[in-house]
């Protein structure tokens, strides 16, 4: 009976595990980082609504502004998507007949509401405020990007907490004055100077709060 | 020369290292491509809390709609409306000269209605109110469509604002309409606020002033001004 022999380039394996063992993990926080990222699972969310309304029509080529249907954004936390009356506005009488319209018909007459995908979505214990950064010189352009060349809208920012604070913590560059607040061609990085942003910062008192309570109650 | 392991096993080590090439690229694929679901969520946290936010769905209602309205035939405080200057621009009977109380006509006030005209009236009337909006603009062509017009469209040409019949409109009037609207036009009471529909009107008589003004009408100090511009070939 003879006796096992680890054969010869056994020898190699020592080496080889100490090599793996060095990279996986390396390799396992690159993954867990680069793929579980808000950047990666967030962004880029472009659910099917039940009317393919275009913003790139509406907001786009129309230029209509941002406020004349999300109403409430320099008044609440909220930016209110419309009601049906204000989509009827023009529509009794454009397409009133179009066939991707049909939602929006039976919403107004049965009063029911069109049942749009929420996309943008924060956890339940952050309390973001639309009105708070509006009228303070951040622009719509900022957090959703160039909404009014999308014909059908997704999530341009991971809205993750490190993202917020990206900004809290270096406001400048993205401040622009109210006026152009939903000038979505509109970028502060190019079309204002440093002094520019200095001056706004200093007129619209701008220092936000990293201060965990500002966001989480 | 170094003994090498069987050729099953150096060969399965290199299969196994090119297969972790694959996460990342396909991390990289999803990161650059838009995806009709969203993402699973690992790591639930408190992020669903059983309570409702704006504009939220709750099923227990008839409607799904977690927000109510105020049950019909109710009055909140402060909103008897009997104001009939304040909310119907008419005084006595007839349509107010004025603007009510506690409103006055700054250019503030004025630049706060050029802003909401801009936003909600300009669409259709254009910024100067020739009836020249994009909207405007659009459904026109959607009736001048050479096989009749597309999908029903029934568009009357939006009203300029500087129509002679127009012209004649009292302040309160002019509320009125922002607020209720007049034939084809739909009433703007509920997207635009109280004040901001009276700053409007102010702002349409300052458009309708401007759009018939002559050199005259001009302070003297300004009009070496406008005359320049208008050899740039541009009337401001």
């Amino acid at each position: 009976m003879s006796r096992f022999l680890f054969p010869k380039w056994s020898n190699l394996l020592l080496p080889t595990i100490i090599a793996a063992a060095l990279t996986i993990p390396l390799y396992a926080v690159f993954f867990v980082a680069y793929g579980f990222s808000p950047k990666t699972l967030e962004v880029g969310y472009q659910p099917k609504q039940p009317v393919p309304f275009s913003h790139a029509l509406h907001a786009g080529e129309l230029g209509m502004d941002c406020r004349y249907c999300h109403t409430s954004v320099e008044k609440a936390a909220h930016a209110s998507v419309p009601p049906t009356q204000t989509c009827m506005n023009c529509h009794t009488q454009i397409r009133p007949q179009s066939p991707k319209l049909e939602p929006v018909r039976e919403s107004y007459e049965t009063g029911l509401p069109v049942e749009w995908t929420r996309i943008h979505k924060l956890p339940d214990f952050a309390y973001f405020d639309h009105s708070a950064h509006v009228n303070r010189g951040i622009g719509c352009v900022s957090c959703h990007g160039r909404i009014d060349t999308m014909e059908v809208v997704y999530q341009k920012s991971p809205l993750s907490m490190g993202w917020c604070l990206e900004c809290h913590r270096n406001p400048e560059i993205n401040l622009r004055p109210t006026s152009e607040i939903t000038n979505l061609g509109f970028d502060s990085a190019t079309d204002l100077t440093a002094e520019d942003r200095e001056a706004l910062k200093k007129k619209y008192h701008i220092s936000p709060s990293e201060d965990c309570s500002t966001c989480h109650r | 020369m170094i003994p090498l392991p069987p050729r099953w096993m150096i060969f399965t080590g290199i299969l196994a290292a090119c297969a972790l090439a694959i996460p990342p690229v396909v991390i990289a694929r999803v990161r650059a491509t838009p995806d009709e679901n969203r993402a699973v969520h690992i790591f639930f946290d408190m992020d669903f809390q059983p309570k409702f936010k704006s504009q939220a769905e709750n099923p227990l209602f008839a409607d799904g709609r977690a927000q109510r309205y105020a049950v019909a035939g109710t009055v909140a405080q402060g909103e008897t409306m009997l104001d009939s200057h304040l909310y119907e621009g008419a005084v006595n009977g007839k349509w107010a000269e004025t603007l009510p109380e506690g409103m006055s006509m700054t250019p503030e006030f004025l630049a706060r209605g050029q802003q909401r005209y801009n936003i909600y009236c300009s669409v259709c009337h254009g910024y100067a109110g020739w009836g020249d909006g994009t909207v405007n603009k659009r459904a026109m062509e959607l009736m001048s469509n050479s096989e009749g017009p597309v999908q029903g469209t029934s568009w009357v040409q939006a009203k300029s604002l500087h129509d002679p019949l127009v012209r004649e409109h009292q302040l309160g009037m002019l509320y009125n309409i922002a607020t209720n609207g007049i034939r084809n036009m739909a009433g703007y009471g509920a997207q635009i606020d109280l004040e901001d529909r009276w700053a409007i009107a102010a702002y349409v008589q300052a458009l309708q002033l401007s759009q018939d003004a002559s050199l005259q009408d001009v302070p003297p100090e300004l009009r070496a001004n406008l005359q320049t511009n208008s050899t740039q070939g541009e009337v401001k």
